[in-house]
């Protein structure tokens, strides 16, 4: 390590550290707005009258409805990125995927 | 977290990397963004029966696919049909 910034290594070490603190970042969001669908959701299909206590069948059906969520989650993002592939390439490379952002509202 | 990020310790040549990889990573959660938009309209549109079991059968996965592809197809119709209007103007 040189005493003085600038040097090529230091250099190194401050871009993979942000690179890595970004992508944490972004996964966390993901994985935190996935979350809230997964509790809007299950919650408005297995409590739809909310008792004194949590029953064990509405336990059983939050667990299955996760599930169900999460691979919900992956068949879209599947389908949605090969179709995304697929415009981009009928536009000869333009950007699809911002332009399909236009139907997304910014949210959370 | 909380760890100090100098920037003007940066390269010029780290810099453009930065600044692509920060691109690339924006767009990546555009994308995600819409993915969870997708998964909740889709959700509501395909999961209407109770929940009996945590695997997506047959009939859910092939309605989420569907649901994606139309969204498409009618995102691109809106945006088609606003160019029509334009150009009759």
């Amino acid at each position: 390590m040189a005493l003085f910034g600038g040097d090529s290594s230091s250099s190194q070490d401050a871009k993979t550290a942000l690179v890595k603190q970004i992508q944490q970042e972004a996964a966390m969001n993901n994985a935190r707005q996935l979350i809230s669908k997964v509790n809007e959701h299950c919650f408005a299909h297995c409590i739809p009258r909310p008792g004194s206590t949590l029953s064990s069948r509405d336990e059983t059906c939050l667990s299955q409805c996760m599930e169900k969520y999460i691979s919900f989650w992956n068949t879209t993002s599947r389908t949605y990125g090969i179709r995304l592939a697929s415009e981009q390439k009928k536009l000869g490379g333009q950007d699809a995927a911002a332009m399909a952002a236009f139907g997304t509202p910014s949210s959370e | 977290m909380d760890q100090q990020l100098d920037v003007s310790k940066l390269s010029e040549a780290d810099k453009k990397e930065l600044t692509q990889i920060l691109t690339s990573e924006a767009q990546k959660s555009t994308i995600q963004q819409t993915v969870h938009h997708l998964s909740d309209i889709c959700w509501n549109k395909c999961i209407t029966g109770s929940i009996s079991s945590g695997r997506l059968d047959q009939a859910e996965d092939a309605c989420a696919q569907n649901c994606v592809e139309r969204w498409m197809d009618t995102n691109f119709a809106v945006l088609k049909h606003l160019e029509t209007l334009r150009g009759g103007q």
